[in-house]
């Protein structure tokens, strides 16, 4: 069963002719685990801020967990974990750790439901799963890069999704915490059947356990392959010396 | 200093507390989703709608929440959809606000309007009713409920409002209802505080609180308390100066604002 389908789709960002991505024809079963890399600029995060629905494609078609993207964009944004790139944190932020992981559930709880007892045990083990669960009543902007960005990963696996969108999330983690949250998305993966979509720009990051991989480039998909079957020489071939900017 | 009837007095000073409260909370929200310029063009959307309201004969209170709504409503969608600088667009509604209010005040008859209109400009205890203070206990409540209810969307779009959206929290509307609570929270401390500075009152104590927390439940509790005491403490400067009561809550929630920079635990080094 697909739980993303794409068709023909085009995305054109507001105020712009030219789409970022265009003619995408893209479809990912569930348990699969795909990675998408390419060129900063390729279209990786909007190929991913479609699937979600941030950004409205505007040709073609898009399905997500069966449903139209436009029509149940609240509906399969529940479902789906999504990690935004890295963004800039201000350090004196009023936000403590726990809370920021107890917001992923705050979609999936839904209006006029007040998180419980069960919803802070997922919070507490998601943020032990990382490692971070020391940094429970710790301000976010205290954090360095890489442990920001396992909060933002807590965050999105307390929402129990069943769709991961990662993008770039090993950005900022050095070696040994990256080999640790591969890991840990491996797992879930195998043992959860949680279906993940990641982005990046490095091909170093792409997991061992990838079952799949995606080159964009300049706004297309360039080349879709079992993980298996690339070559890693061949990718540095197709996205690098292509773009000629890395 | 000024004496007043015990009445007049007890008025006042629920009067001030309620405003304190109300624009201190929804500072909360506006401080942190970097709304105080479209906060700020709204209170002069208030004043206007104030005067207007006096130049057509009808309560300045209507005029100013009608005004502020209106605004509300249009910058909201215009700052999301706009591709020019959201700022320049607030700049050009700012300075239409302002220059409709100076007509619309220029154009009311008599001497006791005029007297009027300076009030809402500046600010006077004398002018808040039991339907002003009416008005502000119900909005007191509403947005108690509002944060109660919806904390956790609160939250999550305070963090980060793509985030709450990919969620799945419709950001949309709680953005659109924060933008609402402001103008109707300006519009109804517009009589005591004035329209040119009753945007102080929404930021100073918000951003003072801001200086002390990490943890958001706190601010929350304590940014209403700290403008309530600056509203508290402003009144009995106004009383015990003659300044215009506005003016003198502005200063005292400034000093506050400038003591909480100075002593601030999160800017503190080691």
């Amino acid at each position: 069963m697909n739980i993303i389908e794409l068709k023909n789709v085009d995305t054109i960002y507001e105020g712009e002719k030219i789409p970022a991505i265009y003619n995408i024809n893209f479809s990912v079963k569930r348990g699969e685990f795909v990675t998408v890399i390419g060129p900063n600029g390729a279209g990786k995060t909007t190929l991913l801020e479609t699937i979600n629905g941030i950004l409205p494609y505007t040709s073609g078609e898009g399905y997500v967990f069966n449903r139209e993207i436009k029509r149940n964009r609240e509906y399969i944004r529940k479902k789906i974990g999504y990690v935004i790139q890295n963004f800039e944190i201000d350090p004196l932020a009023p936000f403590l750790c726990r809370d920021i992981v107890m917001t992923g559930r705050a979609g999936k709880l839904g209006l006029f439901r007040f998180p419980g007892e069960t919803d802070w045990q997922i919070v507490r083990s998601m943020m032990d799963l990382l490692g971070v669960k020391e940094f429970e009543r710790r301000p976010v902007g205290k954090l360095s890069g890489g442990e920001f960005q396992k909060i933002l990963l807590a965050r999105a696996l307390a929402q129990e999704p069943e769709l991961l969108l990662l993008d770039e999330p090993f950005s900022n983690l050095d070696i040994y915490s990256r080999r640790n949250v591969e890991d840990i998305l491996s797992e879930l993966n195998e043992e959860n059947n949680v279906t993940i979509v990641m982005v990046s720009h490095d091909l170093n990051m792409i997991p061992v356990n990838c079952s799949r991989i995606l080159v964009m480039d300049k706004g297309r998909i360039i080349l879709d392959a079992k993980s298996d079957n690339v070559d890693v020489s061949d990718l540095i071939e197709i996205v690098f010396s292509k773009s000629g900017n890395q | 200093m000024i004496e007043l009837p015990f009445k007049l007095l007890i008025t006042s000073i629920i009067g001030a507390s309620l405003a304190g409260f109300v624009c201190s909370t929804i500072g909360v929200f506006v401080v942190q989703m970097n709304l105080s310029s479209i906060g700020y063009c709204m209170s002069h959307a208030a004043f206007a709608g104030a005067a207007f309201g006096l130049l057509i004969g009808i309560d300045p209170l209507l005029g100013a929440i009608a005004f502020s709504i209106f605004t509300a409503f249009l910058l909201g969608p215009i700052s999301e959809k706009a591709k020019l600088n959201v700022n320049v667009i607030i700049g050009v509604m700012f300075s239409i606000m302002i220059a409709l209010a100076f007509i619309f005040l220029n154009l009311i008859p008599g001497q006791a309007a005029t007297g009027v209109a300076l009030r809402i400009l500046w600010g006077s205890i004398f002018s808040v009713t039991h339907n002003d203070l009416l008005f502000l206990v119900f909005l007191s409540a509403v947005i108690i409920i509002f944060i109660t209810v919806f904390y956790k969307e609160i939250l999550s779009i305070l963090f980060n409002r793509k985030l709450a959206e990919a969620s799945g929290i419709n950001t949309r509307i709680f953005y659109f209802i924060i933008l609402f609570l402001t103008g109707i929270g300006v519009s109804l401390s517009l009589k005591l505080v004035g329209g040119l500075l009753v945007f102080a009152l929404i930021v100073n104590p918000a951003s003072s609180v801001y200086q002390f927390f990490y943890d958001f439940k706190k601010i929350i509790v304590f940014a209403p308390v700290i403008g309530v005491l600056s509203c508290l403490l402003g009144f009995w400067f106004s009383l015990l100066t003659d300044f215009p009561i506005g003016s003198s809550i502005v200063i005292v929630s400034a000093l506050v604002f400038a003591f909480s920079i100075i002593v601030s635990p999160k800017r503190r080094r080691g």
